[in-house]
């Protein structure tokens, strides 16, 4: 994939005038090979051995089964698991309403600190501020904000009379998944929002006003100049996020734990239970592909979004 | 009780035939040995570890305690060491219940210690600690639960009109499961004041469930390691959970609750009854954490319609590598921990010894110091220890089939099937296991 | 547009602006407040929302400097983490401004794979290279060692740190470091005295992306640390939770304690931060 040998220089006129040796003929080799050396050693090189035990009934506590070679058959078995797929779909729709409503309200506080003409930077201080939270610390916290019995949240609607019950909040069918992605939603909101922010702070002014002279509403000029100007920011923020989507395991974890009844099972909360608890890595690491395979899918997805949203601003790549 | 008496005095009696004491504190010299060890962590089980100074400068040996985890992460990474094949420590903490899954990693200390040291051990505690005719681990606290309540929710006048009135018998505290289930709805008021509750997820509930089943008469396995546990015993036992979530007589949390939250839940004054560790007897008595200190009762576990009491139980202990490198040392190093002075410490925090003189010691220092609620604690735990304690079976699937079984557990809790159909599939599973594992 | 009108919609525009912060800080502020408040306030119910008795007890006890017997290393933890997260961030920065300046400013057959491949090793789930890089690292010795976490997380960040970088550079027109060129400068001096200095603000956004990634990670370094010489703060945060308990308060004190930093250097750095962002964004 890598060839360097046809190297052109951007700006030959430049370089002419450089000595050969000068010229670096092998720069960006040079100052990729740290880059890629990196990413060969933490990712490459696990995810291969990682590949190799999903081929085999490795147990964590019994080492001699690494050699012990079975083909698929971990992964045909992942076929007949319920609970495997059913983990996986939620998963995807966990992903995918958690990625809309981070960009929606993202957009909408971007929107509103943007017109702001007082106190904004200390707004946008207070709008990073869940970044700073440990996702296991967002977990901690929520577990005790949603607790039935003396969590704050029951204890607050209690005390305003919205209620008098005790919400089971992390147990109850739909709210449980509602509340592991209030959560998150808490959690990465604000990712989206500072990039969306840093996009209107990058807006061009002129065409904007030739619209308003134009006679164009408010909406009209969101919907066809701010919007589609925002877009590579927004897939920006996707793909950021969706490179991390699996940050979420440490909420889930701690919130919930995946239950109750598998409620708020999700493929990393399933994937840690197989392979530590039950010591089941080889069965661990053929569902941890799988889910690899997902996530690699969705940052491509974004990212050929990104490029699309740019070309269509009329930029280069 | 009488069983225990025996115990008491059999230990008494070689206590004083032999000179033990003496001899058990001579730890042997190491000078200038580092002894790397793997210790859980967390609130209640430091006090012991600042003990551990003193065993150094008895030895001349260095401690480096190279992890301090809680156990369920203290878990994840002894079974990465035994992938890794980096096993290069020599202690490391234990549990029964996830001692088998480590197959031959740990000594057996029935050739490293001397008999009449063994001896000092309650002996049920020993044989809980014994997997495939090995001493793997020497423990070093117990755990079962007992029943904690509210006690003026007892003594109040209309309560004892009212119930019964409504139930036809006088309110006490519960000798059964049953009458368990009518005073927490007796006591119940959502979402104010709950009857009791129960922890709901994990290998927790998995216990819980697994002493009802013993307690209604049924069993896990049968001998020959079929799934039995979705018989009629086993769906009495679920439906015993279910019932009072759906009566909401419990917080409609729990199937989301840990120890912690029992715990806190109880401490927070607004559950009545309270199946739980003695470890938290002095949290709930402390004014500074409790809502209820100073009003706290305590029972022995009820009994289920078998007539048996519950009685899930486990044991701390601690454990000797075989690839250590200096096993005298280590095999010190946990006599230590573990001897009368130490084990005093730690029942001086509620923690229950597995030392037969201990519970004596502990007990009469208890009266002298007018801690009338920990004395109270100590005897029903003593009991409980000596006669009703069982552990779950002592084999390496044993997490594995947990694993199978909660979420069902938790399916028929939260009403989306029935305890029927959650055991029936569950039993489907956990025979999967056995089978995968060779027992079938 | 009527006055009273637009007055109204100020007012609106306020007030939702208000509650979304509201939202926002609450939950967070609401562990703030709890650190200073003992277990029994915490867990009261029904809730104490005003603290009776606010104090730094819950600090103390931490630190064991109090009678309570909860000496957590707290300050072991501190140093641990601001030097990992410290020096991996200047590693991914290096490795980010090399990576991205090549990126930006070469053009080399399989370009674009690479760049995409970069990106995409990053999306590898944190839980599908635990073992492996475990097992890995322990034949390397690097298992409960500042270093090894070092390591993964400059792997962690320098995708990142590229692509910013990347689009930083390439909105600074290239006519800039070439004129530099023709008037003596090697490239190496061009970049240190012209693209360098206009990158900063991306420098400084990307720089404290990978600090607050390495500051608040806990899944894989959960795996790799154990003791006092690596164990960080976020890992340090499960010292609370026992098998049958949770101390809240001493919990929520040392949460204070991993978002002061974070915090302090989020103000320092939010000048930069949105002029950081806007990294090639759109090309002009």
């Amino acid at each position: 994939m890598l060839a360097f040998g046809r190297l052109e220089w951007l700006y030959e006129p430049v370089c002419l005038m450089i000595p050969f040796y000068r010229r670096f003929a092998n720069t960006p080799v040079l100052l990729l090979s740290p880059a890629v050396l990196i990413m060969a050693f933490v990712v490459v090189i696990p995810i291969i051995f990682s590949l190799y035990t999903s081929l085999t009934p490795y147990r964590l506590t019994r080492p001699d089964s690494l050699f012990t070679f079975i083909g698929v058959r971990n992964y045909v078995r992942l076929f007949g698991n319920e609970d495997f797929w059913s983990a996986f779909g939620r998963t995807i729709i966990f992903l995918v309403i958690a990625l809309n409503l981070e960009f929606l309200l993202g957009l909408g506080i971007a929107l509103l600190i943007n017109r702001l003409t007082w106190g904004q930077r200390t707004l946008r201080t207070l709008m990073m501020f869940p970044m700073m939270f440990s996702p296991i610390l967002v977990g901690f916290q929520f577990k005790y904000v949603f607790n039935d019995n003396i969590g704050i949240l029951n204890n607050a609607l209690q005390a305003l009379g919205v209620t008098d019950q005790a919400i089971p909040w992390l147990v109850d069918k739909n709210l449980a998944m509602f509340s592991i992605l209030f959560a998150e939603v808490w959690m990465s909101t604000s990712v989206f929002a500072i990039l969306l922010l840093a996009g209107l702070f990058a807006i061009p002014r002129d065409p904007i006003e030739a619209a308003k002279v134009d006679g164009c509403n408010p909406w009209q000029v969101f919907r066809h100049i701010t919007l589609p100007f925002l877009m590579p920011f927004a897939f920006i923020a996707m793909t950021i996020r969706s490179l991390d989507v699996a940050r979420a395991y440490d909420i889930v974890d701690v919130m919930t734990g995946g239950g109750p009844a598998g409620r708020t099972e999700l493929l990393w909360t399933l994937i840690a239970r197989v392979g530590y608890d039950n010591a089941r890595m080889g069965q661990a690491n053929a569902m941890a592909y799988v889910s690899t395979i997902l996530s690699l899918l969705f940052t491509y997805y974004f990212y050929r979004k990104l490029m699309q949203a740019r070309r269509y601003m009329g930029g280069a790549q | 009780m009488r069983r225990l008496t025996i115990f008491t005095l059999g230990a008494a009696i070689i206590a004083l035939a032999l000179p033990a004491p003496a001899k058990a504190q001579d730890y042997g010299s190491f000078d200038g040995y580092t002894l790397r060890v793997k210790l859980i962590g967390g609130a209640q089980y430091e006090p012991l570890y600042a003990e551990i100074e003193k065993w150094e400068s008895m030895t001349g040996a260095t401690v480096d305690i190279i992890s301090r985890k809680n156990h369920f992460e203290l878990d994840r990474e002894i079974k990465q060491d035994i992938a890794a094949g980096s096993l290069n420590w020599c202690v490391g903490s234990n549990h029964t219940s996830f001692a088998p899954q480590y197959g031959n990693i740990y000594i057996d200390l029935n050739d490293a210690i001397d008999k009449d040291v063994l001896a000092g051990f309650v002996p049920l505690t020993l044989e809980h600690s014994t997997v495939g005719g090995r001493l793997v681990q020497l423990p070093r606290h117990s755990d079962v639960s007992n029943l904690f309540y509210i006690k003026s929710l007892y003594e109040d006048a209309d309560n004892k009109k009212n119930f019964r009135a409504e139930y036809g018998y006088d309110l006490a505290p519960p000798q059964t499961w049953e009458e368990v289930s009518d005073q927490a709805k007796f006591f119940a008021d959502p979402p104010d004041f709950y009857g009791t509750q129960y922890v709901g997820k994990d290998e927790a509930i998995t216990g819980r469930f697994y002493e009802m089943l013993v307690a209604e008469g049924g069993q896990l396995f049968d001998e020959n390691w079929n799934p039995t546990f979705n018989s009629s015993a086993g769906v009495r036992a679920l439906e015993w959970f279910v019932d009072l979530y759906n009566a909401k007589a419990v917080p409609a949390g729990v199937a989301n609750y840990l120890w912690d939250d029992t715990g806190l839940g109880f401490a927070s004054g607004t559950v009545a009854l309270n199946l739980d560790w003695a470890g938290w007897a002095s949290f709930f008595n402390d004014p500074e954490n409790s809502q209820v200190a100073g009003d706290i009762g305590v029972i022995r576990a009820p009994k289920g319609s078998s007539g048996k009491r519950t009685g899930w139980s486990g044991s701390h202990s601690f454990s000797v590598t075989e690839t250590c490198d200096n096993k005298p040392a280590a095999v010190s190093f946990i006599t230590f921990l573990t001897d009368h002075t130490r084990q005093m410490v730690e029942a001086r925090k509620g923690l229950l010894p597995t030392r037969t003189q201990v519970w004596a010691d502990a007990k009469k220092e208890f009266q002298a110091n007018n801690q009338d609620l920990l004395v109270q604690v100590f005897d029903t735990w003593q009991a409980s220890m000596a006669e009703d304690a069982f552990t779950p079976p002592l084999i390496p699937e044993w997490i594995e089939v947990s694993n199978v079984l909660w979420p069902r557990l938790q399916g028929a809790v939260v009403g989306e099937m029935t305890a029927k159909q959650a055991l029936d599939e569950a039993a489907e599973g956990a025979r999967e296991v056995m089978e995968d594992a060779g027992y079938l | 547009m009527t006055a009273p009108y637009k007055r109204l919609m100020k007012l609106v525009h306020w007030t939702v602006t208000f509650l979304l912060m509201v939202m926002m800080s609450v939950p967070g502020l609401w562990v703030m407040l709890s650190s200073l408040r003992p277990n029994r306030e915490i867990l009261a119910k029904p809730a104490v929302w005003i603290p009776q008795d606010p104090g730094l007890t819950n600090f103390i006890s931490i630190f064991g400097l109090g009678d309570e017997q909860v000496a957590i290393p707290v300050a072991s933890y501190f140093t641990n983490s601001v030097i990992i997260a410290v020096t991996s961030t200047f590693i991914a920065l290096a490795i980010g401004l090399a990576g991205g300046y090549a990126f930006s400013r070469f053009r080399f057959r399989g370009k674009n794979g690479l760049f995409l491949t970069l990106m995409l090793l990053r999306a590898v789930p944190g839980i599908a290279l635990s073992l492996p890089v475990f097992i890995l690292w322990s034949k390397l010795g690097l298992i409960d060692s500042t270093l090894g976490v070092i390591i993964v997380y400059v792997a962690l960040n320098v995708p990142f740190t590229i692509w910013l970088m990347d689009g930083f550079f390439r909105q600074i027109p290239m006519e800039l470091s070439g004129a530099a060129q023709i008037d003596g400068c090697t490239r190496w001096q061009a970049f240190w005295r012209i693209e360098f200095p206009l990158a900063r603000s991306g420098i400084a956004a990307a720089g404290m992306f990978a600090f607050l990634t390495s500051w608040n990670e806990y899944a894989l370094a959960s795996q790799l640390t154990r003791s006092t010489s690596s164990k960080t703060l976020p890992v340090g945060l499960m010292d609370f939770t026992a098998q049958f308990t949770i101390d809240w308060a001493g919990m929520c004190a040392m949460a204070v304690i991993i978002i002061i930093p974070a915090l302090i250097l989020t103000f320092l750095v939010q000048k930069h931060l949105i002029r950081g962002l806007t990294f090639g964004g759109v090309q002009h």
